[in-house]
């Protein structure tokens, strides 16, 4: 293993790719605090981000990794699911052949699993809704995984089933469902799906955005839509809110049940590990 | 290791005691280390002190007025801060925060490893609702780019790309400057009377190189096919 990571540390870079956004502010940040923890870490010679609708973009990255010096790159989807632009996207703009591609300069370019794929993803879903209803039973919780749904070109719909699944054969929480904003069973029908007084809500996105910062918690009724003015005293937030102050304020009580609400799976440090994971899994 | 990225930013470091990227001004300090401002804030006193090259994140991500910048070489970074920063791997970090992969691909270019793609290229190759973008004609083409790509406004790149494999110019309707690399783009991005002379003698400037159309262009190509 020490003689692996020695080898990677000297010639090998890491590349991880993600969507990027030209009107989410916030789209990319999860992705650049990963890369620069794993800089940290020292394990690549090189670490680098590219962004589909961002910068560097996809086709920047062809020529981020001098290829005198970094003879193999990494590349690791940061998406929760394989979809278009895992499989179609990325490949094309990034000139990739399958899973191992070797350039006309003799760099090996590996393409890695996305960071979704990963098993350690239900230990962080886990870890990030015992961070937010600390102290909770969770026999008495239901805990929510939100995806997107009717997304024609991610499949995060399947994977945050296979996500509450896997949760809900560990027996922990009283329920563990699935929920979409676009599509059943929805989100916003919560009071209907869940039964227990205490309701644990993890979005499965990659970042924080309009989706985790007002479409949900609207659709949750822990806030109103813009313009509907505030909800009830203590229960609510008006939509108009800083960024990331919906987060700050659990639980929120709505029809005598409380809801603990938490920011994008995503934002969680323990990405940085998942990415990790994905680029050495490739190696081996 | 000193990859083509760090030996690149040594010697322009070793040869100027400032230089400029973008609209960055970089000065060296006494100290051996660096001093980055907005050029424009050259003579400007209170400005807010950064000291980290991750702050570079925060600065770029929004212009003066609050809105988000999604293209990072729009003439619109923000005024107001300075980023004390004491390493070169700082420096080469921070900058790689407000121009994204650009040092990379200067180095690329200067070594002859650049590969440019024509914009026809580009267009062909999209898939999905980028598709539509490859309808869009010559002489739209002309006019999308000049509006879009304009160093007064638009994007401070120097345009490397040709519009199509029969090297035709991306747009008649820039300036040659638009395609010159030597060519400080900062000063056709000031409008006529500005408060920097034509005679200031300008630092030396590292450009900030376009190899291939961006995400936005080929999505305002697809507007325009698009009618909206
Ligand atoms: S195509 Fe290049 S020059 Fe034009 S706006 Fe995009 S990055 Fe700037």
């Amino acid at each position: 293993m020490v003689n692996y990571l020695v080898t990677l540390r000297t010639d090998a870079a890491l590349l991880i790719v993600a969507h990027g956004s030209t009107v989410n502010a916030d789209s990319s940040a999860p992705t650049l605090a990963h890369a620069a923890e794993i800089r940290r870490r020292e394990i690549f010679a090189d670490v680098e981000c590219a962004f589909w609708k961002e910068e560097p973009s996809l086709r920047d990255a062809v020529f981020l990794f001098d290829p005198e010096s970094i003879r193999e790159v990494c590349v690791v989807p940061n998406f929760i699911s394989e979809g278009y632009f895992s499989q179609t996207v990325v490949p094309r703009e990034l000139e990739l052949y399958g899973r191992i591609t070797k350039r006309s300069n003799g760099q090996i370019w590996r393409y890695c699993e996305p960071v979704g794929n990963h098993p350690i993803m239900t230990d962080l879903l886990l870890r990030r809704a015992q961070e937010i209803a600390p102290g909770v039973p969770k026999n008495e919780a239901t805990l929510l995984i939100v995806a997107h749904g009717t997304d024609l070109n991610e499949n995060s719909a399947v994977a945050a089933k296979r996500e509450a699944e896997k949760i809900r054969s560990l027996g922990k929480y009283s329920a563990v469902l699935n929920v979409y904003m676009e599509e059943p069973p929805l989100v916003s029908e919560w009071r209907k799906l869940t039964k227990t007084r205490n309701v644990v809500v993890v979005p499965f996105f990659i970042s924080d955005g309009l989706h985790s910062y007002e479409d949900i918690p609207v659709l949750l009724g822990i806030v109103v839509a813009a313009g509907g003015g505030c909800g009830q005293p203590g229960s609510a937030l008006p939509a108009t809110a800083a960024p990331g102050e919906i987060f700050r304020h659990n639980p929120y009580r709505v029809d005598n049940r409380s809801i603990f609400y938490a920011p994008s799976i995503g934002t969680d440090a323990g990405f940085a590990d998942i990415i990790l994971e994905q680029a050495l899994n490739a190696k081996s | 290791m000193a990859d083509p990225v760090e030996k690149l930013l040594e010697t322009v470091c070793n040869d100027s005691r400032s230089f400029c990227v973008g609209e960055i001004l970089v000065r060296k300090t006494s100290t051996g280390g660096f001093a980055l401002s907005h050029r424009d804030d050259k003579a400007t006193d209170q400005l807010k002190i950064f000291r980290s090259a991750e702050d570079a994140i925060d600065i770029a991500k929004h212009d003066d007025a609050g809105n988000y910048r999604p293209l990072k070489t729009a003439p619109k970074l923000r005024h107001g801060w300075r980023l004390d920063l004491e390493t070169l791997e700082d420096l080469r970090r921070a900058l790689d925060y407000f121009y994204p992969g650009r040092l990379a691909m200067f180095a690329a270019w200067k070594s002859d490893k650049l590969q440019i793609t024509p914009l026809r290229e580009t267009l062909e190759r999209q898939s999905g609702m980028y598709r539509a973008a490859a309808r869009i004609s010559d002489s739209q083409i002309n006019d999308v780019v000049a509006d879009f790509c304009r160093s007064n406004g638009g994007c401070l790149r120097t345009i490397l790309w040709k519009r199509d494999a029969e090297e035709v110019i991306a747009s008649t309707k820039l300036p040659k400057e638009k395609f010159d690399p030597a060519y400080d783009q900062m000063m056709a991005s000031k409008p006529p009377g500005s408060p920097t002379p034509a005679t200031a003698p300008i630092p030396a400037t590292i450009p900030l190189l376009c190899q291939e159309a961006c995400n936005l262009l080929i999505a305002e190509c697809r507007k325009v096919m698009k009618g909206e």
